[in-house]
C-alpha cells in the first residue's frame, strides 16, 4: 500500500505568551520581571492525507488551525510529535521540500506592490527554477482558468482585492506545487469572487492531482471544496471525516418545511417541534430516525401544498460545536 | 545557494524602486547634506592655510569622496529587516527555497544603482565648482577598491546583525539609530579621524565605524599609507569577519526562535 502524502502523528505546539495585569504598576513591574503563560495551541493531533485530497480545517478563531498549517508548511517548529509531508520533515525547510509546497495566506501578499504581477511571476519562476517552456505553459493555463487577462500588466497596487487574490493564487502555483496550503484564501472577497476562486481551486486540484488543505471561516468554501473536514477545537482534533457525517453525528434531527393551504391547527405530531410558523408556511424539527414516519403522517393529516426535508444548515451545526466544544 | 533566484529578485526590486526614483533621490539628497555642511565648514576654516596638514582643496576632496563612499556603503535595507520580522512578512520569505538574505541583498544592490544615478552627477558638478585637490597614485586606487568593498560588507553585516535582534527585542531599530550616531561621530564625517581629539581618535581607530566610511576615503586621498594602511586593513578585515560571524550566529538562533514562537 503506498504511503500517505501527509502523515501527522501526535503533533503538538505550545506557545509561551508574556502576560501582565492591567495598570501602570503592573506595566512597571513587567519591565524588570516578565511573567509568561504556556498556551497549548495544538494538542497531540494525528491524521493522514492522501495525494490529491481536498481537506478543510475548520474550527473557531484560535482553535489551532493556522498553527497546524504553519507547522506543515515548515514555518513553525512543533513542541512535540512528528509530521512527514512528501517524505520530508517540514520544519527542516529543505529547498527540495519548499519546491513541493505553496502556502497562500489570505491576509499577506507575496506580490510586489509597485510592479505588475507578471514581473513577480517571472522572479518566482527563477526562484523555483521553472524552465521557460513550463513557465509559459503554466502561466497560459492560469490566465485561462483564473481569467487573469489584462490584470497581469497592471501594477498590483491598482488591482482590487479580488483581482489581487487571483494573482496571489496564480503566483503560488507557478512552480506546480504538489501540496497547497490555503489559509483563508477568500478572506474579504465578495460572494461571486469567492465562488470563482473555489471553482478554480477545485479545477486545479482535479487537473493536477494537487493536495489542497484549506482553512476558512466561510462554510461555503468548505462545503463546496472539501469532501473531507478536520475539525479542530481548543487544539484538539474533534472530528475527521466527511462534512455530511459531521452533520449527522452532531445534529440528530432534520428540518421539515411545509407549505399549507390552510392552518395546521392541532394536527401536528407530538414528536415534531415547531421552529417557525407564518402565513401558511411551517418549519418543524424532527428526530432524524423518525423523519420518514412523521413525513408520512404529515402528508396524511395536513393540507400540504409543498414539503421538503432538509439537514439543518451547516453553520448552525458548526456554531453548536464551537459553543459546546464537543461533537 | 540560489543565485539564479537572487539575481531575478535584484532585477525585480530595481524595477520596483525605479517606480519611486524621485523618493529615493530625495533620500539620497538627505544623506548628502551632513557631509556637505562639513565640507563647507572645514574648507572655509582652512582657507588660506592648513588644518592638521589638510588644505582647503584637500578637505573638498575628502568630503566629495566621503559623499560617494557613504552612499555606496549605507545599508539602508537593515532598517526594513526588523519590520519583516516584527510584522511576520518573514514567513513569506521562509517559504521560498532561497535564503532570505537574498531579499535584503536585492534591495541593497537595487538601491545602490538608483542612488548612484543621482549622486554621481551631483558630486561631479560639485567637483567642477569647488576645485578639489587630488594627487592619485596607482597604489591608492588599487588599495581603495578592496577598502571600499570591505567597508560595504562591514557596514552591511554590522547593521544586519543589529537588525536581527528584532527576533528578541521589539524595537531593535533603536540600536541602528545609535549606530548611525556613532558613525556620524567616529567614521570620519564630523571631521577626518586624524583631526579628532585624543580619546575620540583612539576610539575611532579601535571601533568598527571608521572602517565603514572614513578608511576607504583616507586610502584614496593618500592619508592612510604605509603602516597605517596595513593596520587599517587588519582592523577592517577583523571587524568584517566579526560582523559576519555575529550575523550567522544570530540568524540561525533567530530563525529557530521565530519558528518556535510563530511570526
Amino acid at each position: 500500500m503506498p504511503q500517505s502524502q501527509i502523515i501527522v502523528q501526535d503533533l503538538s505546539k505550545t506557545y509561551r505568551v508574556p502576560e501582565r495585569e492591567p495598570g501602570l504598576r503592573a506595566s512597571l513591574k513587567s519591565l524588570y520581571r516578565k511573567t509568561y503563560r504556556e498556551v497549548l495551541a495544538v494538542k497531540a493531533i494525528s491524521f493522514r492525507i492522501e495525494a490529491g485530497e481536498r481537506v478543510g480545517f475548520i474550527g473557531p478563531n484560535g482553535a489551532g488551525k493556522t498553527t497546524t498549517l504553519k507547522m506543515l508548511a515548515g514555518l513553525l517548529h512543533p513542541s512535540g510529535g512528528e509530521a512527514r509531508v512528501d517524505g520530508f520533515t517540514p520544519w527542516q525547510r529543505k529547498p527540495d521540500y519548499l519546491r513541493q509546497i505553496a502556502m497562500v495566506l489570505g491576509n499577506k501578499s507575496q506580490l510586489m506592490w509597485d510592479i505588475p504581477a507578471h514581473d513577480t511571476f517571472r522572479v518566482l519562476a527563477e526562484i523555483y527554477h521553472v524552465p521557460a517552456s513550463q513557465f509559459d505553459a503554466t502561466l497560459g493555463e492560469l490566465v485561462d482558468l483564473l481569467d487573469l487577462g489584462d490584470l497581469l500588466s497592471r501594477p498590483v497596487r491598482n488591482l482590487s482585492l479580488g483581482e489581487r487574490m487571483k494573482c496571489e493564487l496564480a503566483a503560488s502555483l507557478i512552480h506546480h506545487p504538489a501540496v497547497l496550503f490555503l489559509d483563508e484564501p477568500t478572506l474579504g472577497l465578495d460572494v461571486s469572487m469567492q465562488r470563482r476562486l473555489r471553482q478554480f481551486i477545485a479545477e486545479y486540484n482535479h487537473r493536477h492531482n494537487a493536495t489542497v488543505i484549506l482553512t476558512s471561516h466561510y462554510m461555503a468554501d468548505v462545503v463546496e471544496l472539501c469532501p473531507r473536514v478536520i475539525l479542530i477545537h481548543h487544539g484538539e482534533l474533534l472530528y475527521d471525516g466527511p462534512l455530511a457525517g459531521l452533520s449527522e453525528k452532531l445534529a440528530p434531527f432534520k428540518l421539515i418545511r411545509l407549505a399549507l393551504s390552510e392552518p395546521a391547527g392541532d394536527n401536528l405530531p407530538e414528536e415534531a417541534h415547531v421552529v417557525s410558523q407564518e402565513n401558511g408556511s411551517l418549519t418543524l424539527r424532527v428526530n432524524r430516525r423518525e423523519t420518514a414516519a412523521i413525513t408520512a403522517q404529515l402528508l396524511r393529516t395536513l393540507p400540504v401544498v409543498d414539503l421538503s426535508v432538509e439537514d439543518p444548515p451547516i453553520e448552525t451545526v458548526i456554531d453548536q460545536i464551537y459553543q459546546e466544544g464537543t461533537v | 545557494m540560489n543565485h539564479r533566484g537572487g539575481w531575478a529578485l535584484i532585477q525585480q526590486t530595481w524595477l520596483s524602486w525605479m517606480q519611486h526614483r524621485s523618493f529615493f533621490f530625495l533620500l539620497a539628497f538627505g544623506w548628502m547634506v551632513p557631509p556637505l555642511i562639513y565640507l563647507f565648514v572645514w574648507s572655509t576654516a582652512a582657507r588660506g592655510g592648513t588644518i592638521g596638514g589638510m588644505t582647503r582643496g584637500a578637505f573638498v576632496t575628502y568630503y566629495l569622496v566621503l559623499i560617494v563612499v557613504n552612499q555606496l556603503t549605507y545599508a539602508q535595507t537593515n532598517w526594513t529587516v526588523g519590520d519583516l520580522i516584527r510584522d511576520g512578512r518573514l514567513n513569506q520569505l521562509l517559504l521560498y527555497p532561497m535564503s532570505p538574505l537574498y531579499n535584503t541583498l536585492a534591495t541593497e544592490i537595487a538601491g545602490k544603482v538608483v542612488y548612484m544615478i543621482f549622486v554621481i552627477p551631483i558630486t561631479a558638478v560639485l567637483a567642477l565648482g569647488l576645485r578639489p585637490e587630488l594627487h592619485l597614485s596607482v597604489t591608492q586606487v588599487i588599495a581603495f577598491i578592496p577598502a571600499l568593498g570591505l567597508a560595504w560588507l562591514l557596514r552591511f553585516f554590522w547593521g544586519y546583525w543589529l537588525a536581527l535582534l528584532a527576533f528578541w527585542i521589539t524595537r531593535a531599530d533603536s540600536l541602528l539609530s545609535l549606530q548611525d550616531a556613532l558613525i556620524f561621530l567616529l567614521a570620519g564625517q564630523v571631521a577626518p579621524v586624524a583631526l579628532l581629539p585624543g580619546v575620540l581618535k583612539t576610539a575611532a581607530i579601535a571601533l568598527p565605524f571608521r572602517y565603514m566610511i572614513g578608511f576607504p576615503v583616507e586610502v584614496l586621498t593618500g592619508q592612510a599609507a604605509g603602516i597605517d594602511l596595513a593596520a587599517g586593513f587588519a582592523f577592517q578585515i577583523g571587524w568584517t569577519a566579526a560582523a559576519i560571524i555575529l550575523y550567522l550566529a544570530l540568524w540561525r538562533r533567530g530563525v529557530r526562535h521565530f519558528t518556535a514562537i510563530g511570526g
